[in-house]
């Protein structure tokens, strides 16, 4: 059983990649910063190298939302089996649908919606969740938001050129910042490795705990930390294949300079906030940089349709898991068959969705979630500036 | 509750990613006054730009640093 947890555990790790850290790497390749090739393999070691760096998040995970060890529940390895089960099952179906859910919620929605089918509303350390993960899940879009729009304007103040004399636009020369891109898209990578990968790590400890073998409250052990760096990494590398596949379906227009700011305010937000153990979803910080740094460009308005489409997918998805993980939890209840039963449905389901996927087109809509964060925002229709960054374009095509 | 903590990202993050935008917009500018052709330039702006985007880099590594727990203990 423990076996079967972990291995689940290590593919909702890499469903996690394959999800989520496309989208750092999605607005270089389109402005032209980065060959795909390069940035993808990129991604994959900074997001394992990410995941070695910080374990706060781990210890959030494994020691706090779900009330562990003697004073508690017992929590046993089947309902995080259950949880699991939530999580991933809801991962691909927003996958599939190109909704840009969050992985992190995916993974409580369905470890709660388990605790509670399987033990009790006890099991749950409310206060906790509500502490570590609902209030930064509200706050961060909206801080990472701010910074970003923030940082966009500053970014086009100062880089702003006007003739001394006649006051005319001088050309803006904002090339630097493709350049700059590189980097900040990296520290996006390096980010969602010290966030997201952290949460396997904390999940795989819980089992550990649960099944005895390791003491409570203890931090991941090192073999946890690498076998969840490798699986994120490895599933960055193959999902961001997806996306060289359909950069060719053009992407909501970011440019560089904003793209900069967005990726900048993303990456600071997730590395404070992962050092202080907040579980915070790396796609949500995400989406509320581009539709923030959309804002800070002249000449934007906000589709309030959309990006309340996007607030929607991002309620839905706790409870949603959380279903999911309430069943699996009562279908484990009822003893081994049960156990089998969940695991080759779920087994089925996930087959079932990878063929889907083959099937369906790939289109920007399902492979680049914070896209849709980008539709939100409506851009002035502008066709100076652009001459480089089309160049760019078409030579990597 | 956990207010302080919250407040301590959203200033974090804010400062520093004001402090990188700051630094290496001013390099991309300054890099764009040095390319211009129309008036002579000193070459010190050129250098001033590459100090800008030098020291947007150490303030990346600084953050860095602050974060990783081996550097820490």
């Amino acid at each position: 059983m423990v076996a079967l947890v972990i291995a689940l555990a290590l593919f909702f790790d890499f469903t996690n990649g394959f999800h989520d850290t496309a989208n750092a790497m999605a607005t270089p390749i389109a402005t032209g910063a980065i060959k795909p090739k390069t940035a993808v393999a990129l991604a994959a070691i900074l997001n394992l190298v990410g995941a070695f760096l910080s374990t706060e998040v781990a210890k959030t995970v494994s020691g706090g939302i779900i009330r562990e060890g003697t004073d508690g529940v017992q929590i046993t390895p089947e309902i995080i089996f259950a949880g699991l089960m939530g999580a991933v099952l809801w991962n691909m179906i927003t996958w599939l649908k190109g909704l840009p859910s969050s992985s992190s919620h995916a993974l409580f929605g369905g470890l709660i919606g388990a605790a509670i089918a399987g033990i009790g509303f006890s099991a749950v350390n409310f206060e906790t969740l509500m502490q570590k993960v609902i209030l930064p899940a509200v706050f961060a879009p909206l801080i990472a938001g701010l910074v970003a729009y923030l940082c966009t304007r500053l970014a086009y103040s100062l880089t702003s050129r006007h003739d001394p004399e006649t006051g005319d636009k001088l050309t803006q020369k904002r090339g630097g910042f493709r350049t700059g891109q590189i980097f900040t898209s990296s520290l996006v990578a390096l980010a969602h490795g010290t966030n997201d990968a952290q949460k396997t790590m904390g999940i795989i400890t819980l089992v550990l705990i649960a099944a005895g073998t390791q003491e409570a409250g203890t931090g991941p052990q090192f073999w946890v930390i690498s076998a969840c760096a490798l699986a994120i990494a490895i599933g960055t590398y193959s999902g961001g294949w997806r996306i060289i596949r359909t950069m060719g379906s053009g992407l909501t227009e970011v440019k560089p300079a904003q793209g900069f700011a967005a990726e900048t305010s993303t990456a600071s937000a997730i590395l404070a906030s992962s050092h202080l153990g907040f579980a915070l979803s790396t796609t949500q910080v995400a989406s509320g940089s581009v539709i923030g740094s959309g804002l800070g460009r002249k000449g934007t308005s906000v589709r309030w349709g959309t990006a309340g489409r996007i607030a929607i997918g991002w309620l839905f998805t706790l409870p949603a898991a959380g279903i999911v993980g309430a069943l699996t939890a009562v279908l484990v209840g009822t003893g081994t068959v049960g156990v089998v039963i969940a695991a080759v449905a779920g087994f089925a389901a996930v087959t079932y969705m990878l063929l889907h996927s083959r099937k369906s087109s790939v289109g920007s809509h399902n492979a680049v979630e914070v896209e849709s964060a980008g539709q939100a925002v409506r851009f002035r229709k502008k066709k100076s500036m652009k001459s480089k960054g089309t160049k760019a374009k078409g030579t990597q095509s | 509750m956990k207010w302080l903590e919250l407040v301590t990202v959203a200033g974090a993050t804010l400062v520093s990613a004001l402090v990188v935008v700051t630094l290496y917009s001013l390099g991309v500018r300054l890099t764009a006054i040095a390319g211009d052709t129309t008036a002579a330039r000193p070459r010190s702006v050129k250098y001033l730009a590459f100090a800008c985007f030098g020291l947007c880099g150490l303030a990346v590594l600084f953050g860095l640093y602050l974060i990783i727990p081996y550097f820490g203990a």
